[in-house]
């Protein structure tokens, strides 16, 4: 990370019961920042209060190394994104993307350069003239994301952009974005609940859940090192081991698991005897043909074919099920086999459970 | 005729026979005594353009016409000014009370017109409460209240306000507050995002409110016959004499049929202004 650009301090906010930041700290340079975090977990509370739409109870949010905490928004020279686009319906798309630059006093001749070089970059030249309801909504979210940049603004917040788009053009503008943000250097604070989406995009991440940021780092730290039960069993497709704790040395822990001896990276605090949930993200997990010793046995129910590699259910003991990806072997397409399954000890993440 | 046409004038029937007989009927009257001639209480069917002729070159005629147009804007001016931050803090934050709030702004319509005018002079007039509170205190009582067109305005206001906040709330219904705060994160100050944003999508809902005030207050005469005194008639005291006491009705029909253009033209001018409905923001939103 660069020097940092936004600053946010100790941010709360409350409504009414429901604690929708609980005191945030966070620093984003000129980076891909995205904060990932199911429903409902203060994401868009997080963006309203940097953008100035709301006044946190406590705390600070800096930028550019201003207290701009009690400022109002349109003071603040940030650019913002909409879910629901939320263009300006009597006006043309042209009137709509420079509209920030209007506010700011751009004269003429200053729109019409930037609305060129704009239109130019988020490919939209020739729809100028038209009224939002003449656009389709990739169109739509272009409009909304060249009125957010043409002003050049100090951070770019996108409150999940891509949500009430098909998949097809969701992975179009994932890149798209991505590439804005690397030639305009403007750091870009973006919001989802989609993992694909800021494990795609972003530098760096953060978790967040019930208005707390738990944990923070670059994408494949996070993935692949997580500090947190819930951060390892929300990103990726984790397969879920819960057992009691028989052993622990050199940082690994050893979980019995109906009968198995699991072997997982303890964390959290774990102890012998207590209680562990360990996750396994499916791409970790090799697959054998046939029973072997010291892996976990079980029978292939169902293979599934995707291109360059296949998702295998795999039926354990206790009536549990678990998916393995890998890549695809026609001796694998066989369900009923029997299978069984491993994984070396650095790729379980245990926990203690309840946690 | 198909089924389907057939079905439409069936369903449209009573609303036409409706117009036709209440609206239509009289209006044509109207315009026909408007070319005759009145004698001693009499109608005459001699046609003639004489009625227009008076009330085009006898000055008093367009006089009154005069200061009712300016009554007439001026109310309305006030009106929209008035109405709109009422309608507007009720249409966001009125919550679950918004419909009620607003059928309270037009709880003086439940006492009748006589009443709420009778009202207005407890409160205006000389032995009014504003007068009566100053002159116990000393201080001289303000003339400019008492039987003058400016109680008739305040008069008038007060009676056609509900519209107005009406018609502003209605449209408000329809109205994207997120667009707002969109406007004030792209940099707009709270006016400027008012005057770019909700204004423009809200034109059509208060033209519709203006015409509801507008008119209404350029034919009124109840009014300043109460409030306005000696000197405080508007068009509709004098068009209201022709059929009383004067009896010249086929003069009274001609200032009519002028009150009824200018209203036409009125409407005609709006729908021109307003008529753009891409820039009305009234059949789409930018989501
Ligand atoms: N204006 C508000 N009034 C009351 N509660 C709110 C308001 N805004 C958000 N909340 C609550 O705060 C929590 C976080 O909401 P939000 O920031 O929208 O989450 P997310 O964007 O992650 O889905 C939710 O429980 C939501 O109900
Ligand atoms: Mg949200």
């Amino acid at each position: 990370m660069t020097e940092a650009v936004l600053r946010l301090e100790g941010v709360t906010k409350r409504f009414g019961t429901v604690v929708a930041a609980d005191s945030v700290d966070i620093e984003i340079g000129r980076e891909f920042f995205s904060l990932l975090g199911p429903s409902g977990s203060g994401k868009t509370t997080m963006l309203r209060i940097i953008a100035g739409l709301e006044v946190p109870d406590l705390g600070n949010v800096r930028i550019e190394g201003r207290d701009v905490t009690r400022q109002p928004p349109y003071r603040r020279g940030v650019g913002m994104v909409f879910q629901d686009f939320l263009l300006f319906p009597h006006k043309t798309v042209a009137e709509n993307i420079v509209f920030p630059l209007r506010m700011q006093g751009v004269p003429p001749a200053g729109r019409a350069e930037a609305l060129g070089w704009i239109t130019d970059l988020v490919h939209l030249k020739g729809l100028e003239g038209r009224f939002p309801h003449q656009l389709s909504g990739g169109q739509k979210q272009r409009v909304a994301l060249a009125r957010g940049l043409v002003s050049r603004p100090k951070l770019l917040l996108l409150d999940e952009p891509l949500a009430n788009l098909d998949r097809e053009l969701r992975k179009e503008m994932e890149v798209e974005i991505r590439r804005f943000q690397l030639e305009l250097k403007i750091p870009f604070v973006y919001v989802t609940h989609n993992q694909e989406e800021a494990l795609t995009m972003s530098d760096r991440m953060a978790i967040m859940r019930d208005g707390r940021i738990l944990q923070v780092g670059g994408k494949l730290d996070l993935y692949h090192h997580p500090d947190l039960a819930f951060v390892a069993g929300f990103l990726g497709a984790p397969n879920v081991f819960e057992g009691k704790v028989t052993g622990l040395a050199d940082g690994l822990a050893i979980i019995d698991w109906q009968g198995y001896p699991l072997q997982a990276r303890a964390k959290g605090g774990l102890a012998v005897g207590q209680r562990a949930v360990c996750f396994v993200k499916s791409e970790k997990i090799e697959l054998f043909a046939g029973t072997g010793q010291g892996r976990v046995d079980g029978v292939l129910r169902d293979a599934i074919f995707k291109g360059q590699y296949a998702d295998y259910l795999v039926h354990l003991a206790g009536a549990r099920e678990v998916t393995v990806s890998g890549p695809p072997r026609a001796e694998l397409f066989a369900p009923g086999r029997p299978v069984s399954l491993s994984w070396s000890a650095e790729d379980g993440d245990a926990f203690p459970a309840g946690g | 005729m198909d089924v389907r046409t057939r079905r439409l004038l069936f369903l449209a029937a009573p609303g036409l026979a409706f117009l036709f007989v209440f609206l239509f009927l009289p209006l044509v009257s109207v315009v026909v005594y408007s070319f005759w001639r009145t004698a001693s209480y009499e109608m005459i069917a001699e046609w003639n353009v004489d009625n227009y002729v008076t009330l085009l070159t006898e000055g008093t005629y367009l006089t009154f016409l005069w200061r009712s147009l300016v009554m007439a804007t001026v109310v309305t001016a006030v009106s929209v000014v008035y109405a709109w931050p009422v309608a507007y803090l009720i249409a966001k934050h009125g919550g679950r009370y918004k419909l009620i709030l607003v059928l309270l702004t037009a709880a003086p319509f439940l006492t009748g017109e006589i009443l709420r005018i009778t009202a207005l002079q407890q409160i205006l007039g000389p032995i009014g409460v504003i007068n009566m509170g100053l002159t116990s205190f000393g201080i001289a009582p303000v003339e400019a209240l008492m039987y003058s067109s400016t109680a008739t305005g305040i008069g008038l206001s007060y009676l056609w306000m509900p519209f107005m906040v009406l018609a502003v709330y209605l449209s408000l219904l329809n109205f994207d507050f997120e667009l707002m705060e969109v406007a004030k994160v792209n940099g707009a100050r709270p006016l400027r995002a008012f005057i770019e944003i909700a204004w423009p999508l809200n034109r059509a809902g208060t033209a519709i409110g203006c015409v509801l005030v507008f008119i209404p207050t350029l034919g009124s005469s109840v009014t300043s016959q109460f409030l306005g005194g000696p000197n405080g008639a508007l068009y509709g005291n004098i068009l209201a004499h022709q059929f009383g006491a004067t009896g010249t009705w086929a003069l009274g029909s001609a200032m009519g049929v002028v009150l009824f253009g200018l209203s036409a033209l009125l409407i005609a001018l709006v729908v021109r202004v307003v008529g753009d409905f891409r820039r009305s923001g009234l059949t789409m939103s930018g989501r």
